[in-house]
């Protein structure tokens, strides 16, 4: 009888500190983000460096609510050959085996929309960085309850993106240089199926002619028939929409065969720093569509490029600028919510208003990353001398002329 | 019409120095060899390391990636294939296939996913008769011409030719009269090797330079080698031609998507309207 007291304490000491420490180290322990991504491509490393450089400063602040951040990483695959089988694995590694609190990522429109159906039911955020098919986020709107998870902080969808686009045309194509004709073409992808109408119509409603808007296989190698077709046509400007497709092989035979139609629009590829080097400077005088760059978006952009830069020794592409912001703007969520419990941090998402690097971040009732004057933008970005790089448009923060591709003289 | 038939005979010309290699192999050692496309890919990659990393002059960095692949054809038909030939020819196909698959993987963890860039060995682009060519395809077409013709003139005129030829006829008659099968099937081999690899060093700067980027040539290989008629070469020339300019038309006058099914629907229906190709004989395994 006298023995069973003591062990009577020790049992009783033992369940106390069962159960006391348990919700203690519940609160000190590390909050992990995992990044689906592409991490053989840029827009992939980017994302990875970008996420690990706001968890650095952040855990170097002391973290959120007392708690750190912790990042793990799932490769998605390439798309284009594999499908969305492997991002799928990805997603369930995280959620089922690591037991992440968040998904940062994305690339692939195909590959995320695969993916969705697994993230909600695991019940985890999403905050994508890089795909832009509406139809990811559509699904807000159709299931709220089961695909509340589902936000998108990059880049601005499409069907924004085509708006810009038509913008450009309008405005800069039609406006400035007073063309009349032009051709559209894109990789025959979800995110492009959705723009290439809309733009052909936006040009068309602006009364020009648009001769061509064609769609061409992921896996084209070759592009002449392309360039013949839309000489042969007449236009005067050609407009490509690509992201998975060779942008290295496209531009390489529009300059070796002197093509004398200018390029440009949404290259995702072209985005890279090391892109105009990478072709041997063929690039020349192409634009393409970027949402960052080392300019003043935001009193935080040139700073923070800067900083990437020294960090890893390589410019930033568009994916880097929004998972720096995802990861700060979900901190920001948790702070405001006073917890990182998943509803709780939704409700938070919902009413941010954050200014990050690209822009001021706030979603819209789908979730969606908010566009226009203010918010986050569009910028058209075209390669110039000697790998320089320059905003032609809009018109607001161009910080240089046009030029045309060096075989053409005038306009 | 002149965009087609330039661009068409350009596309074929690389088509038809894949083809060659694949069906000289097959008509003279009986090897239905799955590595072929890997040579391919293996020329474009080494004339990249050779001048993106070994900073070789283009002009050295392609002759001796052609020289590398053939080396390497040869070691692969020396070390694995020999063995197996006495077992079995099925062997022998999954012998190869292995060596594709391993090929890609490697090359997947030297080089990455990413596309390579190749730069050109002629930037000058041409304009006549109304086409912008670029020069690098019209030396893809000049130099496929003439590696097939160098082929032809070897086979036709030289000994070797003549004992790779016999080989190809009867290998045990060919042995009584004192020619070695097994070196000429490495010789062969090597040859057929170093044509892939030329065709791959000669593509690489306007194609897209990937680990996979040997699978849909050697998938075309073998389709036009099938329509020609196995193991003949005017055959491969023939089918080559009959594809390449099918999918030029097709993307030129239709549209760029339609090309690849239209192609191989054209394989199709050559086959269904002569099942031993043109000028092949039924062949047993």
């Amino acid at each position: 009888m006298k023995f069973k007291l003591p062990w009577l304490a020790a049992a009783a000491a033992g369940a106390f500190a069962a159960i006391a420490f348990p919700a203690a180290a519940e609160e000190t322990k590390p909050i992990k983000i995992g990044v689906n991504t592409a991490i053989q491509l840029q827009v992939g490393r980017d994302a990875i460096d970008a996420v690990k450089m706001a968890v650095d400063e952040i855990n170097a602040n002391g973290g959120v609510l007392g708690r750190k951040f912790e990042t793990l990483v799932a490769d998605e695959g390439e798309a284009a050959s594999e499908g969305p089988k492997v991002g799928i694995a990805a997603v369930n590694k995280l959620t089922g085996e690591d037991h992440v609190d968040v998904l940062i990522g994305g690339y692939d429109s195909g590959v995320t929309l695969g993916e969705l159906p697994h993230i909600a039911r695991a019940k985890k955020i999403f905050l994508g960085i890089g795909s832009a098919s509406p139809t990811i986020q559509q699904k807000v709107k159709d299931d709220y309850d089961h695909y509340k998870y589902i936000f998108r902080v990059n880049p601005i969808n499409s069907a924004k993106q085509a708006n810009g686009l038509i913008d450009f045309i309008v405005g800069k194509l039609k406006g400035e240089l007073e063309y009349s004709k032009i051709s559209i073409i894109g990789e025959n992808a979800k995110w492009v199926q959705d723009i290439v109408p809309a733009l052909k119509k936006g040009a068309t409603e602006a009364g020009m002619e648009v001769p061509i808007a064609e769609f061409f296989d992921v896996q084209t190698a070759d592009f002449s028939p392309i360039f013949t077709k839309v000489k042969d046509s007449g236009s005067q400007y050609l407009l490509i929409i690509i992201s998975h497709a060779a942008s290295d092989v496209f531009v390489k035979q529009w300059y070796d065969a002197k093509v004398p139609v200018p390029i440009g629009g949404i290259d995702v590829k072209a985005q890279d720093a090391n892109f105009f080097k990478r072709v041997d400077g063929k690039a020349i005088s192409e634009v393409s569509t970027n949402f960052v760059l080392r300019a003043p978006l935001t009193e935080k952009t040139v700073g923070w490029w800067d900083n990437f830069v020294k960090l890893y020794g390589r410019a930033p592409v568009y994916t880097a600028g929004g998972s720096y912001d995802a990861v700060y703007i979900y901190a920001d969520a948790i702070k405001r919510a006073g917890s990182a419990e998943t509803d709780a941090v939704i409700k938070a998402l919902e009413t941010t208003d954050y200014v990050g690097v690209r822009g001021r971040v706030q979603f819209d009732a789908l979730h969606e990353v908010k566009d226009g004057a203010g918010f986050v933008n569009e910028l058209f970005v075209q390669w110039q001398q000697d790998g320089n790089r320059v905003v032609i448009w809009p018109r607001e923060v161009a910080n240089g002329k046009m030029i045309n591709p060096p075989w053409i003289t005038q306009n | 019409m002149i965009q087609i038939l330039i661009y068409g005979a350009v596309i074929s010309a690389i088509y038809a120095m894949l083809a060659v290699g694949f069906t000289l192999i097959f008509g003279v050692a009986r090897i239905l060899n799955l590595a072929h496309g890997s040579f391919y890919a293996l020329g474009a990659y080494a004339v990249y390391a050779l001048t993106a990393e070994a900073k070789l002059p283009l002009w050295l960095a392609a002759i001796l990636a052609v020289l590398l692949v053939a080396l390497f054809g040869i070691l692969i038909e020396r070390v694995l294939v020999r063995p197996l030939r006495r077992r079995s020819m099925l062997a022998v196909l999954l012998i190869t296939l292995a060596v594709a698959l391993m090929v890609e993987q490697v090359l997947l963890l030297i080089f990455g996913s990413e596309a390579r860039n190749v730069p050109s060995f002629v930037s000058t682009a041409y304009h006549f008769l109304g086409v912008d060519v670029s020069g690098q395809r019209l030396l893809a077409l000049a130099a496929g011409i003439l590696v097939l013709g160098g082929l032809w003139v070897f086979m036709q005129h030289t000994k070797l030719g003549a004992a790779i030829l016999a080989i190809s006829q009867d290998a045990e008659a060919a042995q009584y009269v004192g020619i070695p099968a097994d070196r000429m099937y490495s010789i062969v081999m090597g040859l057929s090797a170093g044509i892939a690899a030329a065709a791959g060093v000669l593509v690489a700067p306007f194609q897209t330079v990937i680990p996979g980027m040997g699978l849909l040539p050697l998938v075309k290989a073998f389709a036009i080698v099938v329509v020609g008629g196995l193991g003949s070469i005017p055959g491969s020339i023939l089918g080559a031609l009959l594809l390449g300019y099918t999918e030029t038309f097709i993307a030129f006058k239709i549209s760029i998507e339609w090309s690849q099914i239209v192609s191989v629907a054209a394989v199709l229906i050559a086959l269904i309207l002569r099942p031993t190709g043109f000028f092949g004989k039924r062949v047993a395994f």
